[in-house]
């Protein structure tokens, strides 16, 4: 399985400690960059030795929210085939769609347990871990 | 050869005589005739004489009675005559004073007026001409007005009359009205967007409140006894209940959005997406006894609606052998399900109170108290009610109306 390279853009705290515990407890060899907002992350972008394989995405965030990152990074013809996945709260159908029509990999939907929550991201850097990814 | 004949002469007066008998006779005759002609004449006079009276007060009713305002005007535009609804409209009488129809009329509307007025003069007349006049005291009405010319024998203009209807009030009426609709479609957004803002800010902390506390569990696991562990699952039990409480608040605000274009909808997929959608106990069996219609409306909110009913009784239920059973069928102009199950069933005392939001006839650990007041929200959204009946420990039933829509 690949090391992935994973930028996590995500405002809140306790959910950036619970994305890198799950990395070490189960020693995933990640190579992780963390981002508060989209404007952050568009910073971290703009060093190209920083490109990540997977971008993991909140929606409601200070500042840039995920959708207007998600934008940014479409109009970005270095950038814009980095997969990204969003980790929202809302499961509502107007967020997907908007989500899915920008251009997404994928949508996980936070769980409220921490136990639901391990499982989900397992699946997810499994699954990446062994996909082919292209790189501009 | 000089001397006339006696009785040649005698028969030449005689001839004369005959003839002059004879003119006499064809005089007299048309004399006759043409009195005759006189009389029909005269009589038919009279009778058009008191058609035309008729018809004159028939008129002058018409203009008094009117209950629109009637004006009358020159070509020129100076007023002839007004009824009395005119006169009490506009505050003038043109007996008794001047009155030009240039003055009836707001300035902002003057081109307005003078296009409509041409249109009536090459036309004839004109129809829904809507626009701001003036009355005698300042005030300003809005008046809706259908005019026509009038013409001599000679097909001259001669004259205009308008009827003038003062519509002010309802168009002030028809003005509060959308502004009413639009203060209330703003205000039901903003409740919307307060409703999810709110639910998923309130989201964010339970679930870092869950993982902290499942980290302290993993973390101290062999230092902490088995009070402190208990302690920490109710914890978690909370903080779960309080999930599903956000959740429901979620989907019973989210009933309320603008609806999607009605579809057409078969309950038969609906339920059996439902039964394979949610977890039923081997000793749990749904029987639907009937075939279920296709209504119109929205899935998502019937789904909620059936799904609310099949899943409680499910949940709740404390037999051996669980049944729930699906009828439906055709009353009028409704369709009436009704789902029994034969679980614990509902005191009487609640069977009002479980469809009001927050409330439970149950124990409160297994139930939020918003399933069923969602249920009943959907339900009188399609024209529908909804009432339960319920034998304690033997089962509830609820019965269901949903009114059938014109496909």
């Amino acid at each position: 399985m690949r090391n992935l390279k994973i930028l996590l853009i995500e405002d809140d705290e306790i959910e950036r400690m619970k994305f890198t515990r799950v990395l070490k407890k189960n020693n995933y060899a990640c190579k992780l960059e963390e981002a508060t907002n989209g404007e952050e992350a568009v910073e971290i972008l703009e060093d190209e030795t920083k490109t990540p394989d997977l971008i993991l995405l909140d929606l409601n965030m200070p500042k840039m929210n995920g959708i207007e990152f998600l934008k940014s990074l479409k109009s970005n013809s270095q950038l814009k085939y980095v997969p990204v996945i969003i980790l929202s709260t809302s499961n509502n159908h107007q967020d997907l769609k908007r989500c899915y029509e920008e251009g997404i990999a994928g949508y996980l939907v936070k769980p409220l347990k921490y136990e639901d929550y391990v499982e989900k991201i397992k699946a997810l850097i499994e699954y990446w871990g062994k996909n082919e990814l292209i790189s501009v | 050869m000089g001397e006339i004949k006696p009785d040649i002469l005698q028969r030449a007066l005689q001839r004369e005589k005959a003839a002059r008998k004879q003119a006499e006779g064809i005089l007299e005759d048309k004399s006759r005739e043409l009195y005759n002609v006189a009389q029909e004449l005269k009589t038919v006079n009279e009778q058009l004489e008191s058609v035309l009276a008729k018809k004159s007060s028939e008129l002058q009713g018409m203009f008094h009675n009117l209950v629109d305002a009637y004006v009358l005007m020159k070509v020129n535009g100076d007023i002839l005559e007004m009824n009395d609804a005119a006169k009490e409209l506009f505050g003038y009488d043109p007996k008794n004073e001047k009155l030009n129809v240039i003055s009836l009329i707001h300035k902002e509307d003057i081109n307005y007026a003078m296009n409509s007025f041409q249109e009536l003069v090459t036309e004839g007349f004109f129809t829904d001409y809507v626009a701001r006049a003036v009355t005698k005291d300042n005030g300003v009405r809005i008046v809706h007005i259908n005019g026509s010319v009038i013409k001599d024998k000679n097909n001259e203009v001669i004259a205009a009359q308008g009827i003038v209807r003062d519509i002010t009030s309802q168009i002030e009426a028809q003005q509060l009205k959308e502004e009413l609709l639009r203060n209330l479609e703003q205000s039901n957004k903003e409740l919307n967007d307060f409703a999810h803002v709110v639910s998923h800010d309130l989201k964010s902390p339970l679930r870092s409140m869950n993982a902290l506390i499942t980290w302290f569990k993993e973390d101290y696991e062999d230092k902490l006894d088995e009070g402190a562990m208990k302690s920490f699952d109710s914890l978690l039990n909370k903080i779960e209940k309080m999930d599903h409480m956000i959740d429901g608040i979620l989907s019973y605000s989210s009933i309320d959005k603008n609806e999607k274009e009605k579809q057409k909808v078969n309950l038969n997929k609906i339920v059996s997406d439902i039964l394979e959608m949610i977890f039923i106990p081997e000793t749990f069996s749904v029987n639907i006894h009937d075939m279920l219609p296709v209504v119109m409306g929205d899935k998502f909110r019937f789904q909620q609606l059936f799904q609310n009913i099949i899943s409680n009784a499910i949940k709740y239920n404390d037999k051996e052998k669980g049944v729930l059973d699906i009828k439906c069928r055709e009353i009028g102009g409704f369709w009436e399900f009704t789902l029994a199950d034969n679980g614990p069933g509902i005191p009487k005392a609640y069977h009002r109170k479980i469809f009001e939001i927050f409330q439970t006839a149950q124990d409160k650990t297994k139930s939020t108290g918003i399933g069923l007041s969602i249920v009943k929200k959907i339900v009188n959204m399609y024209g529908g009610e909804v009432q339960v009946s319920s034998e304690e420990n033997k089962g509830t039933t609820f019965l269901f109306t949903l009114k059938k829509t014109s496909k």
